[in-house]
């Protein structure tokens, strides 16, 4: 398979595990220390850059802080996540920045449909995202997840399957 | 709608130790109404802070009730409000969340005004064959009152006013107590978060205030920390809420004039605060008993539309109303200028994971203000039973943790965490009938 191919093969997988709340694989995808970064909007047209000092929406340092997310989300203990939404995560334009034998830089973007069955009302989160890959026990990892989210006029909430 | 029956809407009997508030100030399009009118434009409504316009000709847009208003650092220094509406047609004139401009030229017909509101130019003002009356009006933006109290910046559309001062009175202390953290005073960090909820924006006002949820409404974030803590011992006492069941804790909470309410509590771990470090100088500079405070827990509303959090981390919270179901709520970290980058650094974590629309507590508020507003449709439950723990020891005047900070609220109330006071709430519904009475 080429470099993108594996890169597309990846994002994809992202994506459905998502979709079919299958987690345990969805945190599998990323390596221990990955870094999941959802930048805020300083204006109109600038995102914040440098979360040591500067607010973003979702800043996971670790898979452990993702899978806190992840055991909210399944717990039953947390009223926003329950009933659980349906979702599609739509995935395109992916494109290889950077490729080596150790990692990949991809660049894509998501639409990712948000249907909330309480509350009957549905949204669709879009963002430019860009995943650094790298290759542990020769699959590719997420190293680094970073999406810049377009439309952050929140409705109500924002969780991992909103992106 | 008549009189009686906004007063009517909250049931106010203290000595039969009664206090309730009916589902219609949640649900009514007419209550909503007369809310922007009286409340929301007819008088102080916080608009922003200082530092958002240190230099001349600096501006920030924003929403006073219903109505579009520029909040700008004029070329004198002055910081003025005035409406986003040309007096032409009335177009915005300013088109930016924030920036920095001599001029705003309207983009429809092109009249200018200056950045004090005055009009400085009308196209073809000579070719215009108009009237000794056209002439002899205003065609300068229409001015707001604006007043600023310590950096934090006031708007009133109505300006017969009192002065800010007086609408404050002695909630002004807890703005002291955020105002005072660094000799430096505060800084806004960069990046804003905005979301709505489907729910009358007075859910928000009460829940700012409201012990009494936070076991039942944050189990899943009180297991995350928990977590953490199996995990690696007290180096997981990161946050304010990591021990708030293992320790004798106080909660109380004041009212105060004009519907300003604030809860208070002791801090299980105050090491967790940035503030923490630099305890001594604070102490030093404001006095050991407002240096503790500052290390409390704080949850304040100055009424009508902005809170302040200062629990895992500090939070300005704006309210804007946009229906009786509709809310939108834009969040801010505030932080104290010259912490070290280290503690920067833990209270943006603190205040995302906590605070952000998109973190591990706030869906949780949002969406019980969402179920509220949806269950309210239940109109046999006209009234709630919200509203009356506490009100076995709510006393009129100040107890004595008031007595500490030197002020003197309507009404105070404290106790143990458990207590969940609720009289909190007294206050702000107290102003709101009144004010609603007056303008209907
Ligand atoms: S509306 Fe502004 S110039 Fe006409
Ligand atoms: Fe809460």
């Amino acid at each position: 398979m080429s470099a993108l191919a594996e890169a597309n093969a990846l994002l994809f997988a992202e994506a459905a595990a998502l979709d079919e709340r299958r987690w345990e694989d969805w945190l599998a995808l990323f390596t221990e220390d990955c870094l999941y970064h959802v930048p805020a909007w300083r204006d109109e047209v600038t995102p914040t850059t440098d979360p040591r000092t500067e607010i973003s929406i979702i800043h996971c340092a670790g898979r452990a802080q993702l899978a806190e997310r992840v055991q909210r989300i399944t717990g039953g203990r947390s009223v926003a996540s329950l009933p659980p939404p349906r979702t599609a995560h739509v995935v395109g334009n992916v494109m290889l920045v950077e490729a080596s034998d150790a990692a990949l830089r991809v660049k894509s973007v998501w639409a990712s449909h948000v249907f909330n069955v309480k509350r009957q009302d549905q949204h669709v989160f879009f963002s430019r995202v860009e995943h650094t890959l790298v290759r542990q026990d020769s699959a590719w990892r997420i190293a680094r997840r970073h999406a810049l989210l377009l439309n952050d006029r929140l409705p109500t909430m924002l969780d991992i399957y909103s992106l | 709608m008549r009189r009686a029956d906004i007063a009517g809407l909250v049931d106010d009997r203290p000595a039969d130790g009664v206090f309730r508030v009916h589902a219609d100030a949640f649900r009514s399009r007419q209550v909503f109404d007369l809310e922007m009118a009286t409340i929301f434009e007819g008088g102080w409504c916080f608009a922003g802070l200082d530092c958002q316009v240190p230099n001349p000709h600096d501006f920030f847009t924003t929403r006073i009730g219903r109505q579009p208003v520029v909040v700008q650092r004029g070329g004198d220094g002055v910081v003025r409000a005035f409406l986003n509406a040309c007096r032409h047609k009335g177009a915005l004139v300013c088109h930016l969340q924030q920036g920095n401009a001599r001029t705003h030229t309207c983009q429809y017909h092109g009249w200018a005004y200056d950045s004090a509101g005055a009009n400085v130019g009308i196209k073809l003002l000579r070719q215009g064959e108009y009237t000794p009356a056209f002439h002899a009006e205003s065609h300068d933006l229409h001015a707001a009152r604006c007043e600023n109290y310590r950096g934090f910046l006031f708007v009133s559309l109505n300006p017969d006013v009192p002065p800010l001062a007086k609408h404050l009175g002695d909630m002004a202390t807890f703005l002291d107590l955020i105002a005072d953290q660094s000799p430096d005073g505060m800084e806004l960090l960069p990046g804003t978060v905005t979301y709505t909820y489907r729910a009358n924006w007075k859910f928000q006002v009460e829940n700012t205030g409201d012990v009494y949820h936070f076991t039942s409404t944050h189990p899943s974030y009180i297991d995350v920390l928990a977590g953490r803590k199996a995990k690696d011992g007290a180096g997981a006492d990161t946050t304010t809420y990591a021990r708030f069941r293992e320790k004798e804790l106080v909660r109380g909470s004041m009212c105060f004039a004009h519907g300003h309410s604030a809860m208070w509590g002791s801090n299980p771990t105050p090491e967790a605060r940035p503030l923490y470090a630099s305890l001594d100088e604070v102490s030093a500079r404001v006095g050991e008993a407002r240096a503790r405070w500052m290390l409390y827990v704080r949850n304040i509303t100055v009424f009508p539309n902005v809170q302040f959090a200062e629990n895992a981390s500090l939070q300005m919270r704006v309210i804007r109303p946009l229906a009786p179901h509709l809310t939108e709520m834009t969040g801010y970290c505030l932080a104290a200028k010259g912490e070290s980058p280290a503690a920067r650094e833990r209270r943006i974590r603190q205040y995302e994971e906590f605070f952000n629309p998109s973190g591990l507590a706030t869906p949780d508020d949002t969406t019980a203000y969402e179920d509220c507003q949806a269950g309210m449709q239940a109109g046999r439950i006209d009234w709630h039973q919200g509203y009356m723990r506490g009100m076995a020891v709510v006393q009129q005047g100040g107890d004595r943790y008031a007595g500490e900070l030197g002020i003197t609220p309507q009404t105070s109330a404290h106790g143990g965490f458990e207590m969940g006071d609720e009289t909190i709430f007294h206050g702000p519904y107290r102003y709101w009938r009144d004010r609603l009475v007056a303008g209907a």
